[in-house]
């Protein structure tokens, strides 16, 4: 219950929250459960605004939405532009709705990642290649990468996670 | 050998990628995991934590979806169980 009275105090005064960015060292913290939270409540709301939940649509339907609203929040949540799962996550979701993304062009050193990929990948080509198609962005990433993105991902998921869990906990008949 | 190594090192620069870098990696997502982390011994081959890694995610990809059709129920029902979900429903502007 307390966690709830938190939140509410925190929503109404909702200010954007900024994120310490990940420089390049392997940095695998994530913002604590209430920027997830906050962000989760905001596009729920936003969603409820929009359709509101009496009208006749089916619960697949609605259900769909509200699981879209869950990735596309945790992404915002846990910085955005600044994670490739998290820009691959957002870009998804934006195609979707057809709408046109632009993120800062940030600047990557080259690496030639045809040669090293082929290398690093020899110790277990099968069980990366299934994480790369499990975590958004997977695809073209080098390995070190991927576990550095997989971890923050798995991080990020078990949070929203929680979020939600404490949302339905919350709304259940006593 | 050593040379190509260099090379390589010169063209990627910070993000050189080394056998150590990767098991520290690999380390870190085994302690991530709830089903390794009970092994505790630093035995677990790299395959067996890539492994779990995918059926990690792939459990928490479900409880996601699961929750959202919870959600999406509850969040339908018009009856306040609670004072607690009376609050959580103007919340969301419903």
């Amino acid at each position: 219950m307390s966690f709830i009275k938190v939140l509410i105090l925190k929503f109404s005064s909702l200010r954007t929250q900024t994120m310490a960015s990940s420089d390049k060292t392997i940095n695998t913290d994530v913002p604590e459960k209430d920027v997830f939270a906050i962000h989760f409540l905001q596009s729920l709301s936003n969603l409820t605004t929009q359709n509101p939940f009496n009208s006749p649509d089916t619960t697949n339907y609605r259900a769909r939405k509200i699981k879209k609203a869950a990735y596309v929040s945790m992404a915002k949540a846990a910085g955005g532009s600044s994670r490739l799962w998290s820009r691959a996550l957002l870009g998804r979701a934006a195609k979707e709705n057809n709408k046109i993304v632009r993120f800062a062009r940030r600047k990557r050193k080259v690496t030639w990642k045809i040669s090293s990929k082929r290398r690093s990948d020899q110790r277990a080509p099968e069980a990366t290649d299934r994480l790369r198609n499990l975590v958004p962005g997977g695809g073209t990433m080098e390995t070190s990468k991927l576990m550095e993105e997989t971890a923050h991902y798995i991080k990020c998921l078990s949070m929203q996670v929680k979020v939600m869990q404490c949302l339905v906990d919350g709304l259940s008949p006593k | 050998m050593s040379s190509r190594r260099s090379s390589r090192s010169r063209q990627s620069g910070s993000s050189r990628i080394s056998d150590d870098q990767i098991s520290d990696l690999v380390t870190k997502l085994q302690h991530l995991i709830p089903e390794l982390r009970r092994r505790r011994s630093d035995k677990v081959s790299a395959s067996k934590v890539l492994q779990e890694t995918c059926n990690y995610i792939r459990n928490l990809h479900r409880e996601v979806d699961d929750l959202s059709d919870r959600l999406s129920e509850l969040l339908a029902s018009t009856d306040d169980n609670s004072a607690e979900a009376a609050i959580i429903r103007s919340l969301l502007n419903y």
